[in-house]
């Protein structure tokens, strides 16, 4: 399953940039884990694990993001 | 891989905060902006939720009047823990901190204590500015009687924490703000660490061999020990067994831990963001010069902020910060 940015956290279209992943590539995940945090202008934002599995992140620190972009993967 | 738990920096002091608050009802905090917005760098997020406006306390604009106040409900018998929002601010507060907060237990013959945490931000690299990018370790290490801590991860922040928080005596906690995860500040990865859940102290007065070597021994504190680390990268390269040393609390400072590795290594390097002059450097090199110099092989080298104001222009500040190459750079000047 992917993890994606969601939609309804901030109300403008502006983009994200991830500022941590909280877990390391290819680490266990329970689902409704915080997984990464994104910031939009100044405010950070969490983002949380859609699934309990392994974790594959394919988007790195410091990379922008829109909402409903997929940075990850849960499997 | 089991299950791991990472934390920002900002993440780990919130979590001791909240965890110190729940186990001791004196605990309160107050500053600028730690409230609604949970802190301008991040580490007081989700207190007010959890424990009120009572206990969490936004303050106006008079660092003089909240870091007084502080001192005063500490001898009370509180253990607040204030923030200072920049350690550039101090000038207006300086007499609350070092005639107050860090004299009174001498004052009073040991018969008032002043559990508080003073929390400050330090730290540039994102063009803020000469009032708002200095650390100035060396001015707080300076000064009798408070206990200096610098985290350089979330593990030893969330220690460092609480061991400050149950401290009977002032500790000023300086944290770096681009280790604290938030993006503009500019973003060390290797800050953000596996952190357990349950409270646990980090001792002061113990620095950590975070990197194991042989050839020579690179002293750091804070944003210092992730330089020295990518130097010890690139010296590998070089086949060059580099020692990295967290020294994690400068009050008490561990000088048994850097002589013990000098010793081995024969080769010192400190690295430090604060002005090279009269800080933190000259006292770790002195602190081997005055144990035992014949166990240097080398001069020692330092590699700190140039003695100027620091820039607002971005190419400027980051000619005038410390770097791996830098580090590197010294090496070679040592050994040339």
């Amino acid at each position: 399953m992917d993890v994606t940015i969601p939609t309804d956290l901030w109300d403008e279209d502006s983009d994200a940039v991830i500022t941590s992943w909280l877990v390391s590539d290819g680490a266990q995940v329970n689902e409704g884990d915080l997984v990464a945090e994104i910031m939009v202008e100044k405010v950070q934002h969490e983002v949380k694990a859609p699934a309990s599995g392994t974790i594959s992140i394919s988007q790195p620190v410091e990379a922008v993001v829109a909402k409903g972009s997929v940075i990850g993967s849960i499997g | 891989m089991e299950n791991e738990r990472k934390l920002t920096i900002a993440r780990a002091m919130a979590e001791a905060t909240a965890q110190e608050m729940r186990r001791d009802e004196s605990v309160f905090v107050m500053g600028e902006d730690i409230g609604q917005l949970g802190g301008v760098y991040g580490n007081t997020r989700g207190l007010i939720e959890e424990f009120g406006a009572e206990r969490i306390r936004d303050t106006p604009i008079s660092e003089t009047a909240f870091i007084g106040a502080a001192v005063g409900a500490a001898q009370d018998g509180m253990r607040p823990v204030v923030e200072l929002m920049f350690v550039d601010f101090f000038g207006v507060c300086f007499d609350a901190i070092y005639n107050l907060m860090a004299k009174n237990i001498y004052f009073s013959g040991g018969h008032f204590k002043v559990p508080m945490v003073l929390m400050t931000s330090g730290g540039g690299g994102y063009s803020d500015g000469g009032q708002h990018s200095q650390v100035l370790y060396g001015t707080f290490a300076h000064l009798p009687g408070m206990k200096v801590v610098c985290p350089s991860n979330a593990y030893d922040a969330k220690g460092l924490m609480i061991n400050a928080i149950r401290d009977d005596n002032p500790v000023i906690y300086m944290y770096h703000k681009s280790l604290q995860g938030m993006g503009w500040l500019g973003t060390e990865q290797g800050a953000t660490v596996h952190t357990p859940e349950d409270d646990y102290i980090v001792p002061f007065g113990e620095a950590k061999v975070v990197r194991e070597g042989t050839d020579v021994t690179i002293v750091g504190v804070g944003m210092g020990v992730h330089n020295g680390l990518k130097a010890a990268k690139l010296l590998e390269e070089k086949g060059v067994n580099a020692e990295v040393i967290d020294l994690r609390t400068l009050v008490p400072l561990d000088r048994d831990t850097v002589f013990n590795s000098v010793q081995k290594t024969g080769h010192l390097i400190v690295v430090d963001e604060d002005y090279k002059s009269y800080g933190v450097t000259g006292e770790i090199i002195t602190t081997i010069a005055e144990r035992d110099i014949s166990v240097l092989k080398a001069s020692p080298q330092r590699v700190a902020y140039p003695d100027i104001p620091i820039p607002f222009s971005r190419p400027m500040e980051r000619y005038a910060l410390p770097n791996p190459e830098k580090i590197v750079n010294a090496y070679n000047k040592m050994k040339g």
